[in-house]
């Protein structure tokens, strides 16, 4: 009737927002500016930068009470050694670290319950608000507030590296972003190295079904996925996150199947759905759940999620 | 009134457009298959010839398993939206009422939302969401049917009040559930959103017998509704049980809408327009209406569904924003064309 139409409008518009939030230009990187940047592993304050929404943000001293806005964003937060000074996370998907759930959460207000609540943001008085794309509206709301909003975006590897990176500078964590990012780039390069013998294959990667939605270029899982070995089937995809053909699926017949656990279908779930039977990884037994806390989450523990896709593409090099 | 095309040739129109849609439906796709390997895969599927050799097996798989059940799906599903719209339609004398009118898809809605949430859309087996689907839509008909008979006597326009007062609140219900839910907000969206790709030939099977069963009992009431067309009061003397006709014309729009809606989601503008059309074309017998209306809600969903999976392949569209985008805009000018007809008549 009217009124389940009108939320069917409502959602549409929301995924379409989304779906615009997402199509940002991918390239853009955070820049430092100022005499801050070169100076040597211990940050002067103040620091200007340059978001990955483009908005130039000054913060006046070492920031002492700090509220992420997404699992990555708290991730980093704890990995540059500054759970302490975290005062707000965004919700039940901050689970890692453990001490993660026990912080206050900001998020579930907005009219699709995916926005943080200002009042409650502003209440408690953050020098910092880490976040990534998207919710423009309530991003300038925040900052109309005074509330210094910083979002970072990572699309790829590199471009996480760079992340934390600035994340350090900007919380006068300068040395523990280098550490971390030393070990990411340690763990990336021994995955690399254990598979470097062998084949690339071809890859699904399933993030929900039905109707079967997957990953296109310019995502982070993409970039995971083609250093882990292999070459999605999915490269002529022109979105982010777009629903797929199942013709096309079993016309490309990919090597190796992997479903995200957000899609919560085991291999033999996989294996019953029409049509799939004609898919060489299922006939070959090759579909894989993947753990999307690890996989889809671009925070420091994303090499372990490249360790899992690279398992579960060359089994061999790994044994 | 404008002078009907004849029914023979509607028909066989309609006939014809269906076979069209159906045998463009199998031969077009994301994935190009070359017509002669589809027609040489159904002769041999029929028995005609032996297996052909040099069709490989991902392609026969791609049209018996993934275009064939989908195609008929949309056809089934098309055509029982267009008949509960055919049959509404004239039970409440509102070329208005849709398949939605007494609350049918948000009732669907609701019972697939509650199962999703709470015990999530793959636990129970595929089925269970559509067959909560298919008892909330029935259920909830059954509440508004209820609501609106006082006494013996229904009123039309109270049970039009009442299903969308029950749908506004099955719809603010919905939306709390979805603002409190976390990740099932996906398995919500793509239900809510409509789709055929899901069971396969599971859903044709268990969908059909109902769908027939339902657009036979649309036959069945079809010329009492003509008689309704006349007004309750003539109906009555003309012999009309008014209380039982409405009664069993609910429970068939309700029967052929909750098939529809369970397996498919919502579909927008299929119910509303497919008989709407037609009446344009054929005047508004239903014991004409209704057959026409299975064969129209059927070439359209189709056509519908095609775009969807074709437009930008290898990605897809949901059907039910290609039939509200589509749809909307086409009926709107429908509207304008025929009512600058009715005004340069008077």
């Amino acid at each position: 009737m009217r009124p389940i139409r009108s939320t069917l409008v409502l959602s549409l518009l929301a995924l379409s927002l989304i779906v615009a939030a997402c199509g940002d230009d991918p390239t853009v990187t955070p820049t430092v500016s100022g005499p801050t940047a070169t100076t040597g592993p211990s940050t002067s304050f103040p620091v200007t930068i340059t978001d990955d929404d483009g908005e130039s943000v000054t913060i006046d001293a070492p920031p002492q009470r700090i509220v992420t806005f997404a699992p990555s964003m708290t991730e980093i937060v704890f990995a540059l050694g500054l759970g302490d000074k975290l005062v707000g996370v965004s919700g039940a998907f901050d689970d890692y670290p453990p001490e993660a759930a026990d912080i206050e959460q900001v998020g579930g207000a907005g009219d699709f319950g995916v926005d943080p609540n200002i009042e409650q943001v502003v209440g408690l008085e953050p020098d910092l608000f880490l976040t990534i794309k998207g919710g423009d509206q309530w991003k300038r709301r925040l900052r109309d507030l005074d509330v210094p909003v910083v979002t970072l975006d990572a699309t790829n590897l590199d471009d996480l590296m760079d992340d934390i990176e600035v994340a350090g500078q900007i919380t006068g964590a300068e040395d523990a972003a280098t550490a971390t990012v030393d070990h990411l780039q340690a763990q990336a390069d021994q995955v690399e190295s254990a598979i470097a013998g062998t084949p690339r294959v071809s890859c699904f990667y399933e993030t929900f079904y039905p109707p079967l939605y997957t990953v296109g270029p310019d995502t982070f899982i993409y970039d995971l996925l083609e250093r882990a070995g292999c070459d999605p089937v999915t490269s002529s995809a022109g979105q982010q996150y777009p629903q797929w053909s199942v013709e096309d699926l079993v016309d490309q017949s990919p090597d190796v199947y992997l479903v995200s656990s957000e899609s919560d279908a085991g291999p033999k779930a996989v294996a019953k759905r029409p049509g799939f039977e004609a898919i060489s990884a299922v006939a070959a037994g090759r579909v894989v759940a993947i753990d999307s806390s690890l996989a889809e989450r671009p925070g420091p523990r994303i090499v372990e999620g490249l360790q899992l896709i690279a398992e579960a593409l060359h089994p061999e090099a790994f044994d | 009134m404008r002078r009907a095309v004849p029914y023979r040739r509607v028909i066989l129109g309609l006939v014809a457009g269906l076979m069209a849609a159906f045998l463009l439906g199998v031969a077009v796709g994301a994935v190009w298959i070359p017509p002669i390997e589809t027609i040489r895969l159904i002769a041999w599927k029929l028995g005609l010839t032996a297996r052909p050799e040099d069709v490989s097996r991902a392609t026969e798989v791609i049209v018996f398993q993934l275009r064939l059940p989908r195609v008929l799906l949309a056809a089934i599903v098309g055509g029982a939206l267009a008949a509960s719209g055919a049959v509404f339609q004239g039970l409440f004398r509102n070329p208005l009422a849709d398949p939605a009118i007494i609350g049918v898809s948000s009732g669907a809605a609701l019972g697939a939302v509650l199962v999703i949430v709470t015990v999530g859309a793959g636990s129970l087996g595929a089925f269970a969401v559509p067959l909560a689907a298919f008892v909330g839509a029935i259920a909830t008909a059954f509440v508004v049917y209820r609501l609106a008979r006082i006494g013996p006597a229904v009123q039309v326009a109270t049970l039009l009040l009442a299903g969308i007062a029950i749908a506004a609140v099955i719809s603010s219900f919905m939306s709390l559930v979805m603002s409190f839910s976390g990740e099932e907000i996906r398995d919500i969206y793509a239900w809510l959103l409509g789709g055929l790709v899901a069971q396969g030939w599971r859903s044709v099977e268990i969908v059909s017998p109902v769908v027939i069963l339902g657009v036979a009992g649309a036959w069945l009431v079809a010329h009492e509704l003509n008689l309704i067309s006349l007004g309750e009061e003539r109906a009555a003397q003309l012999g009309v049980e008014l209380d039982r006709l409405k009664r069993t014309s609910i429970a068939v729009g309700a029967l052929l809408a909750a098939a529809a809606v369970s397996v498919a989601g919502v579909i927008g503008f299929v119910g509303l327009m497919t008989p709407h059309l037609l009446r344009l074309v054929i005047g508004s017998d239903h014991r004409r209406l209704v057959p026409a209306s299975v064969l129209g809600g059927a070439i359209l969903l189709i056509l519908a569904d095609l775009i969807a999976r074709t437009v930008v392949a290898p990605s897809e569209l949901p059907v039910g924003v290609v039939t509200a985008l589509i749809g909307g805009p086409f009926f709107i000018y429908l509207l304008r064309r025929e009512g600058r007809k009715a005004g340069a008549r008077v």
